[in-house]
């Protein structure tokens, strides 16, 4: 009993149970329930202003008084960037507990490919959808958005021709 | 269930990690009001993800690729419990004179069917969603490094064009609140049933097309 709660894995519906508690306690204590990529977003554009942009002229940024805020925080002193690098470390620490972290390097150039291209399509996907599995989803069905519920037909639409080309091409 | 095998103890790490995660609250919450519990939230969504295996963009493509639909049920539970517990908040908000509904409710139109479909695909062929990605590299995978890189360069983009897409389609775009239509009781009692037909279909679909049973 005490071999599985560390080692895990625990079941999906422990997990799920979990994270509707975490989910509830965050919206509840801190006024916002969960959300990841705007935290991306703010990475992706201190990057670029470390390379030499000035994202805080874009439009995006600036016209939004929240989003030219986060802008002008740092990795370690906007909430929504920090709480994803706990993400991170939070996984990191569950791996350790159970002694099962191991770097794992990648097998071809394919895969490398296939992850860019993924990453970049569903990077693209989080901002003109207003957010990613977790932001326009998780929490918004609750929020009983109907965007939520829209957003989720048309991931699985996307998840079906995903893995058609999964199929097709990669494995 | 494959069995993990370990290499060797790694507990000291995690008791090293622990305690800097722990001072790291008291430094981040003496920053800036709440910072510290951000900061706890993210290692405690982080810890459950990785230790149930939780992935979202499993839970999509499961379905499909192997007729699984475990993970996808386990998501519609929490959206069952969520859905009782986000509708409480925000009900209580509004009775105390919130102005507008907490929680994370959005303008729906073609913009968020293509941004979700083409996240759908991206997902797949990624193989893992945001927070899957963010899991996965504490867990120390490599490949899901390339699929941050990706996203942070889809996400940049995505914000240059995103005046087009909300000059097109957001700013005409409706904000739907289930609440409108059916009040705040029949909100929450529609989407349960929702969520139930949803999950009685999924054990169905399960039952008859799950190629690991």
């Amino acid at each position: 009993m005490k071999s599985k709660i560390i080692i895990g894995p625990w079941s999906y519906l422990t997990g799920a149970i979990l994270l509707a508690v975490l989910n509830t306690l965050l919206f509840a204590a801190l006024h916002t329930p969960w959300q990841i990529t705007t935290g991306i977003t703010y990475w992706a554009a201190w990057i670029f202003k470390f390379l030499g942009g000035a994202p805080e002229n874009w439009h995006y940024f600036a016209n939004n008084a929240s989003k030219s805020e986060g802008l002008s925080q740092s990795f370690l002193s906007n909430s929504l960037s920090l709480m994803n690098f706990g993400v991170i470390f939070g996984a990191l620490l569950a791996v350790l507990i159970a002694s099962q972290f191991k770097v794992k390097k990648i097998k071809s150039p394919k895969q490398i490919f296939a992850a860019l291209l993924g990453g970049i399509i569903m990077g693209y996907g989080t901002r003109i959808a207003l957010g990613c599995n977790i932001g326009a989803f998780f929490s918004a069905i609750p929020s009983l958005s109907v965007s939520g519920w829209v957003w989720g037909i048309s991931a699985f639409i996307g998840a079906w021709v995903g893995s058609k080309l999964l199929i097709k091409y990669l494995l | 269930m494959k069995k993990v095998k370990t290499k060797k103890d790694q507990r000291a790490y995690f008791w090293f990690f622990s305690f800097l995660a722990l001072i790291l609250i008291f430094l981040f919450g003496i920053t800036s009001p709440y910072l510290g519990y951000y900061w706890l939230f993210g290692i405690l969504f982080g810890f459950v993800l990785q230790k149930s295996r939780f992935c979202f963009a499993a839970a999509f493509r499961d379905p499909i690729i192997a007729g699984s639909t475990s993970l996808f049920r386990a998501v519609l539970v929490a959206m069952a419990i969520m859905t009782v517990f986000f509708t409480l908040i925000q009900y209580n908000a509004v009775q105390g004179g919130a102005l507008t509904i907490p929680g994370r409710i959005s303008p729906v139109g073609v913009h968020t069917i293509a941004g979700g479909f083409i996240f759908g695909i991206g997902m797949v062929i990624a193989g893992g969603c945001a927070t899957g990605t963010l899991m996965r590299i504490g867990e120390g995978f490599f490949m899901q490094v390339i699929v941050l890189i990706g996203f942070l360069i889809g996400t940049l983009w995505g914000a240059w064009d995103y005046p087009w897409w909300e000059r097109v389609f957001i700013s005409n775009s409706p904000t739907l609140h289930l609440a409108q239509y059916f009040g705040w009781t029949g909100a929450v009692i529609f989407q349960l049933v929702l969520i139930a037909v949803l999950y009685y279909i999924a054990k169905k679909y399960d039952d008859q097309n799950n190629i690991l049973l």
